[in-house]
C-alpha cells in the first residue's frame, strides 16, 4: 500500500461514516424528497398513483381547514414558546438560591421533561375530566364560578389552551435546565460591582443577568419553536381535536378520506417552513 | 445572593419553591392516587383513597393473563408445529382472544422493551464509528456530512410519515406483520442516530488525543485504538446514549400508530394504552395503573443516566 496517511484516513473516515451515511440518506434524505415527489400525485394508501400536477396545492390554498389548522399551529407555537422560556426563566432563577433539599428539588422539577407522554397525558385527561376531575370540582364546587360542569377538553377551543398549558409543564424543564446552566457559569463579581454601582435586586437581573441570557434564550425559543412545529403526540394523545398542522396531516394521511398526496402537500409546506428555521438554528446555534 | 435573606424573604422563597414543586408533580400525583382508587372513590377529590385498590395492578402484570386461559391444549400443540407460518399462527391464537377484554400488559411491554433496546443499540453501534471519524478523521466530503447530520437531526418525524409509509408499502413491507416491524425499527433507529452521532462525536472531542497517539506508538492501528481508547473510555456516555434512544424509542406513537394498529399483538404500549383509552369509557383505575408501569421503567433509566443526560443536555445534545 504506497497511500499517503492522509488518503488512508480520508478512507478510514469513510468506511466508519458509510454505514450511518447510508441509512439516514435512505431513510431521512430521500423520503424528503420522494415526499415533495409525491404531492404531485393523487396517492392511495395501497401506493398507487396519479399524476395531477400541481391540483394538491390548489386544493391546499382553498382550504379553510388549512388555515384553520396554521392559526391554531401559530397560537400553539406562541403559547408554548413564551411560556415554557419565561416559566424556565422564573424557576432557573429560583433554582439558583440557596436553600434546603436543593438538589431533590432539582432533580424532581425534571420530572415532567422525562416522563412519556403517553403516561401523563392521563393524569392530565383525568383532572380536566367532567365528571371525576378536580378542575370542575374547583370551579363549580368550591369557587362556584360556573353553575354547570364542562369539558375542557371536549371543546376545541378550551382544549388548545389546556394544550398549551399541558406543553409549558412538560417543556419548561428543559429551558429551566439550558438557562440554570449558563447562570451559574456568571461570575459573581459582576453581582458585586452592580451593587456598588447602587443597582437593587431588579436592576442586577436586567444588567447582569439578562444580557448574558440572550443567547440562551434565544436558543431556547428557537429550539421550542422548531420541536413544536412538529410535535404530533403532545397535541394528538391529549386532545385529538386540537388540530395542530402535524394533526391534520395525520388526519389527512390516514383517517377518513384518505388523501396521502394531499397530505404530502401539506408536509411539503411545513417543511419550508422548518428548513428556515433549521438555518438559522444550524448556523447560529450548534457546533461540533 | 448578596447579604442575608430575613425571615419574610424566606417564607416567600419557601412558598415558591412550594408551588414550583406542586405544579411539577400534582399529575403524577393524580395517576398514582387514582390507580389505587375504586370507581366510587373517583369522583373524591381527596388524593388519598378511601380504601385500596390494587386490582387494577394485578390484573396489568398477569395474575390473570388473555394468553393462558382460553387455547385448549390441541390448539396449543398445533401452533407448536414449526410448519405453521406466523400469520397462520396469529389467526388461530386471534380467534381465541378476541373475546377477552384483559389488556394483555406484559406483552405490550415486552414488545416495546425488544424493538426500543434494538433500535438503541443498532444506534449505538453506527453511531460509535460515525461519530469517530466525524470527531477525530479528515476525510473528503466531511463539511458536507456534518452539516446535513445537523439538518436531519432537527427533522421530525411528522414530516416523515408519509414518504416512509409510501415507502414500506411500495417493498411490501406493510402487509406483514414482520414487515411492519422492521419498517418501525428502522424509523427508530434513524430517530435516534443523528442524536447519538452528535452526543458522541462532542464526547469523543473531550478525549485526549495524547492518548491514542500513545497507543499508536505503542504498535495500535486507528482501528485498535477504538476499542482500546476511545470505548473503554467512554463507557459512562455510551450508556447514557443507549438510554436516551431508548426512551426516545420508548415514548413513540405516530410511527407505531401507523404501522401496528392493526396489529394488536404486537401494539408497543403507547399504542395499546392510547386504544384501552379510546375503546372503552373511564377504566381510571386500570389506566393509571398502566400509565403508571410504563413511566416507571422511564424514571429508572433516568435517574440511573441522570448525571450524564443533564450535562449532555446543557451542551445541546436534545432530541424531541
Amino acid at each position: 500500500m504506497d497511500l499517503s496517511i492522509a488518503q488512508r484516513e480520508s478512507r478510514l473516515g469513510w468506511r466508519f461514516i458509510a454505514p450511518s451515511v447510508g441509512v439516514i440518506g435512505l431513510l431521512i434524505i430521500y423520503p424528503i424528497l420522494y415526499n415533495i415527489y409525491l404531492s404531485f400525485f393523487d396517492v392511495k394508501l395501497t401506493g398507487d398513483k396519479l399524476f395531477i400536477g400541481l391540483a394538491n396545492y390548489q386544493r391546499l390554498l382553498s382550504d379553510a381547514a388549512f388555515y384553520g389548522a396554521a392559526i391554531t399551529t401559530v397560537l400553539y407555537l406562541v403559547g408554548t414558546v413564551v411560556g415554557s422560556t419565561i416559566i424556565g426563566l422564573m424557576v432557573a432563577l429560583l433554582m439558583n438560591m440557596t436553600f434546603p433539599f436543593r438538589n431533590l428539588v432539582r432533580t424532581l422539577i425534571l420530572l415532567p421533561y422525562f416522563a412519556p407522554v403517553i403516561s401523563v397525558v392521563f393524569g392530565w385527561q383525568f383532572i380536566f375530566d367532567p365528571v371525576n376531575g378536580i378542575y370542575n370540582h374547583l370551579v363549580v364546587d368550591v369557587l362556584k364560578i360556573s353553575s354547570s360542569r364542562h369539558s375542557l377538553i371536549g371543546n376545541p377551543n378550551s382544549a388548545l389552551g389546556v394544550v398549551i398549558l399541558f406543553d409549558i409543564w412538560k417543556h419548561f424543564p428543559l429551558s429551566y435546565m439550558l438557562i440554570i446552566s449558563k447562570l451559574q457559569s456568571i461570575n459573581k463579581d459582576q453581582y458585586e460591582a452592580a451593587a456598588m454601582d447602587g443597582c437593587g435586586p431588579i436592576g442586577r437581573f436586567v444588567h447582569v443577568t439578562l444580557p448574558e441570557l440572550y443567547f440562551v434564550l434565544g436558543t431556547l425559543m428557537l429550539l421550542r419553536m422548531i420541536w413544536n412545529l412538529n410535535k404530533f403526540e403532545d397535541v394528538f394523545l391529549l386532545a385529538p381535536n386540537v388540530e395542530t398542522l402535524p394533526i391534520f396531516t395525520y388526519y389527512a394521511a390516514f383517517t377518513g378520506i384518505i388523501d396521502q398526496g394531499f397530505a404530502a402537500s401539506i408536509s411539503v409546506v411545513q417543511f419550508g417552513v422548518l428548513a428556515l428555521l433549521i438555518y438559522f438554528y444550524v448556523k447560529k446555534v450548534l457546533k461540533w | 445572593m448578596l447579604g442575608k435573606r430575613t425571615w419574610v424573604e424566606n417564607g416567600l422563597l419557601a412558598a415558591a419553591i412550594f408551588v414550583v414543586v406542586a405544579f411539577c408533580l400534582f399529575p403524577f400525583v393524580q395517576i398514582l392516587s387514582t390507580s389505587l382508587k375504586h370507581q366510587f372513590d373517583w369522583g373524591n377529590p381527596s388524593l388519598i383513597p378511601v380504601k385500596l385498590n390494587w386490582n387494577a395492578y394485578g390484573e396489568l402484570l398477569g395474575i390473570r393473563s388473555a394468553e393462558q386461559v382460553d387455547v385448549p391444549d390441541s390448539v396449543k400443540r398445533l401452533l407448536e408445529n414449526p410448519s405453521i407460518s406466523e400469520s397462520q399462527r396469529r389467526k388461530i391464537l386471534d380467534r381465541y382472544q378476541t373475546t377477552s377484554d384483559v389488556f394483555p400488559f406484559l406483552r405490550y411491554f415486552l414488545n416495546t422493551f425488544m424493538l426500543s433496546a434494538s433500535a438503541a443499540a443498532v444506534s449505538l453501534c453506527l453511531s460509535v464509528f460515525g461519530a469517530y471519524a466525524l470527531s477525530r478523521l479528515r476525510f473528503t466530503g466531511q463539511t458536507v456530512i456534518q452539516r446535513s447530520i445537523l439538518f436531519v437531526y432537527m427533522v421530525g418525524g411528522v414530516l416523515l410519515m408519509v414518504p416512509l409509509y409510501q415507502m414500506s408499502v411500495k417493498i411490501g413491507l406493510a402487509k406483514s406483520v414482520g414487515g411492519s416491524l422492521v419498517s418501525l425499527l428502522l424509523i427508530y433507529i434513524i430517530q435516534t442516530l443523528p442524536v447519538s452521532l452528535y452526543m458522541l462525536g462532542n464526547y469523543f472531542r473531550t478525549i485526549p488525543y495524547a492518548l491514542e497517539e500513545a497507543a499508536a506508538m505503542d504498535g495500535c492501528s486507528r482501528v485498535e485504538a477504538v476499542f482500546v481508547i476511545i470505548i473503554p473510555l467512554s463507557v459512562p456516555m455510551l450508556m447514557t446514549v443507549f438510554v436516551y434512544c431508548f426512551i426516545i424509542a420508548w415514548n413513540e406513537f405516530l410511527f407505531a400508530s401507523v404501522f401496528l394498529k392493526q396489529f394488536h399483538q404486537w401494539h408497543t404500549l403507547p399504542l395499546a394504552l392510547q386504544t384501552l383509552f379510546m375503546s372503552k369509557n373511564a377504566i381510571w383505575d386500570r389506566i393509571m395503573a398502566a400509565s403508571m408501569l410504563t413511566m416507571i421503567p422511564v424514571v429508572v433509566c433516568f435517574l440511573f443516566a441522570m448525571r450524564n443526560l443533564t450535562g449532555g443536555l446543557a451542551e445541546g445534545g436534545v432530541k424531541e
